[in-house]
């Protein structure tokens, strides 16, 4: 019976082995600086460099629960090496983590920076972390808060 | 003292807090800082006008890269997809293309300095020569002597103007290099340059001034074909290069009315030189014909050259049997051999057809009408000389075989007497 035990252990151990999919490692997803990008009508941002498009307006609903006025307003986004993209924008009170899935970002962790909102953020790449800068205030974050 | 260390520890700690947060700066903002400093700097590369602006530019590159070079780890990932390095390489090299662009400019200032001086010399020669020929033309009577000054200051003119041409022709090429080096609209810097060269070598009054001194040889002097055909292909030349340079110039001096004016007035001039040329030889063609008395009808062009001679032909062909018959064969003789086929055909309609005052098919009319002239008139008919050569060709070799066969007998009646 113990032999039988182990046999189906060896068996499930082989079969989640052959099953794991392939992954490559150690990647670096960061980018060197952040993204100012404007949201245009239909609440979409386009980054030129590393080519990719994104609807924004369900952010802002999030933000300011209001999903109409987001036009002509810029958005900031920086990847870290890991690869979770940081949005924020002046007046935001949080900065929203994200991680790319197909066909989107889903939303990962929204840190709570100040209440008063954000009057001038920038983002830095401050590796392995993401600086936050809103003079006077320097804020060191990571995917999972506030670091410092 | 204590209270003033502690008053002291207190500013210095500020004194931290507000460097590290001045400090602060924001990575976007300082690559975004960069990116419009150095578009400054390459804008002010294209619009430099002159190689001290150049200079100027130089030094603020270097000072631009000592500025960023604590940054150079940033720019070299946020200027993709050039690097800090790269893009200071690129501007360097644009600097250093218009530095050079500077330099032959100064090269051709000087050098279109001196063909300005050379230019006003031969200008005022000229002058001096065509008023000298005018005179000598007046005198009533012309002796050796004055035949031999007027062909030496004539020679002399058309020495002086070929040179001036040329020099004349130097700055436009100048300035059409310059165009094709720029081609479509030209930018700011770019059209001082050409209004600096322009007036630097007084191209306006000089281009005038060589088609007016041209105008004037053609007036003062009997050109022959030869000199009218070489005057035919500097114009077409010269009309060329300015045709392609007046364009550029009159878009240039598109807000500036007198030189726009001034454009198109070189343009008619042009115009002008050219049908003085046309007149002149079309003019020297109706000489060679009324100097044999022959009154063909003034032409101006290729299809007139043809209307008049076939209209003078078919009225000889006409008067056939009402004029007498040696006064119409001497007309076609006159016509034919000592004026068309002894000059114009041979001498001047090549020269007419490689300039495209008249086409082969105009001679070929003008030849056919002529041979019709000819079956009327002198018709070609049995060749009595011919025939005489015939015979005498025929009695020499009849002469030759009778004086050999009469030797052979002579022989063989020698040798039967022998046996």
């Amino acid at each position: 019976m113990h032999i039988m035990k182990y046999f189906f252990v060896l068996l499930i151990g082989i079969a989640i082995t052959a099953c794991s999919s392939l992954m490559l490692k150690p990647a670096d997803f960061s980018w060197p600086i952040e993204n100012v990008l404007k949201v245009d009508n239909k609440g979409f941002v386009e980054e030129q460099r590393y080519s990719f498009t994104l609807k924004v307006k369900s952010l802002f609903f999030e933000e300011f629960a209001d999903s109409t006025n987001f036009a002509g307003k810029e958005i900031r986004l920086i990847r870290d090496k890991a690869g979770y993209i940081y949005i924020t924008g002046k007046d935001f009170k949080n900065v929203y983590v994200f991680m790319s899935v197909e066909n989107g970002m889903k939303l990962e962790n929204k840190i709570l920076v100040t209440e008063r909102g954000l009057t001038s953020p920038a983002f830095n790449q401050k590796l392995p972390n993401i600086e936050l800068l809103d003079s006077p205030n320097k804020y060191l974050l990571n995917n999972k808060g506030i670091v410092r | 003292m204590r209270k003033n260390q502690f008053f002291f520890l207190i500013v210095l700690f500020d004194a931290f807090i507000l460097s590290q947060s001045s400090l602060a700066q924001s990575d976007y903002e300082k690559t975004l800082n960069f990116k419009t400093r150095f578009t400054q700097l390459e804008n002010a590369i294209k619009n430099a006008s002159s190689l001290d602006e150049c200079k100027v530019i130089g030094e603020n590159i270097v000072k631009l890269k000592d500025d960023f070079s604590s940054d150079k780890a940033l720019l070299d990932k946020s200027l993709y997809p050039d690097n800090f390095e790269s893009s200071f390489a690129r501007i360097e090299r644009a600097l250093e293309i218009r530095k050079g662009d500077f330099a032959q400019i100064v090269e051709l200032k000087t050098e279109v300095g001196s063909l300005k001086d050379r230019i006003s010399e031969l200008s005022l020669q000229n002058e001096g020569l065509i008023t000298q020929i005018k005179q000598l033309q007046i005198k009533s009577t012309k002796d050796a002597a004055t035949i031999a000054s007027l062909q030496n200051l004539v020679a002399q003119l058309k020495a002086n103007i070929t040179q001036r041409d040329e020099l004349v022709r130097g700055i436009v090429d100048s300035l059409l290099a310059q165009f094709v080096k720029t081609p479509g609209t030209l930018n700011e810097a770019e059209k001082q340059a050409v209004f600096k060269k322009v007036e630097s070598g007084n191209l306006f009054y000089n281009v005038e001034r060589t088609i007016s001194d041209n105008v004037q040889f053609l007036k003062v002097t009997q050109m022959s074909p030869e000199d009218l055909s070489r005057m035919k292909q500097e114009f077409k030349d010269f009309n060329k290069v300015w045709r392609q340079v007046g364009a550029k110039l009159a878009d240039v001096y598109l807000t500036r009315r007198d030189k726009a004016a001034q454009v198109e007035n070189i343009n008619a001039m042009f115009g002008e030189w050219n049908a003085r040329i046309n007149d002149e030889m079309w003019g020297q063609i109706i000489k060679l014909f009324r100097e044999k008395q022959i009154a063909i009808l003034p032409f101006k062009s290729g299809e007139q050259f043809v209307n008049s001679v076939n209209s003078f032909v078919d009225d000889e062909i006409k008067n056939y049997g009402i004029k007498s018959s040696k006064e119409s064969i001497n007309t076609f003789y006159l016509f034919t051999d000592s004026v068309y086929f002894k000059s114009v055909q041979p001498v001047w309609i090549p020269v007419l057809i490689e300039n495209n005052m008249m086409t082969e098919a105009n001679k070929d009319s003008v030849e056919r009408r002529i041979a019709v002239w000819k079956e009327k008139v002198a018709p070609a008919g049995f060749n009595w000389t011919y025939l005489l050569f015939g015979v005498v060709i025929a009695a020499l070799i009849a002469a030759y075989f009778m004086k050999g066969k009469k030797k052979r007998t002579v022989a063989l009646e020698e040798k039967k007497e022998e046996e």
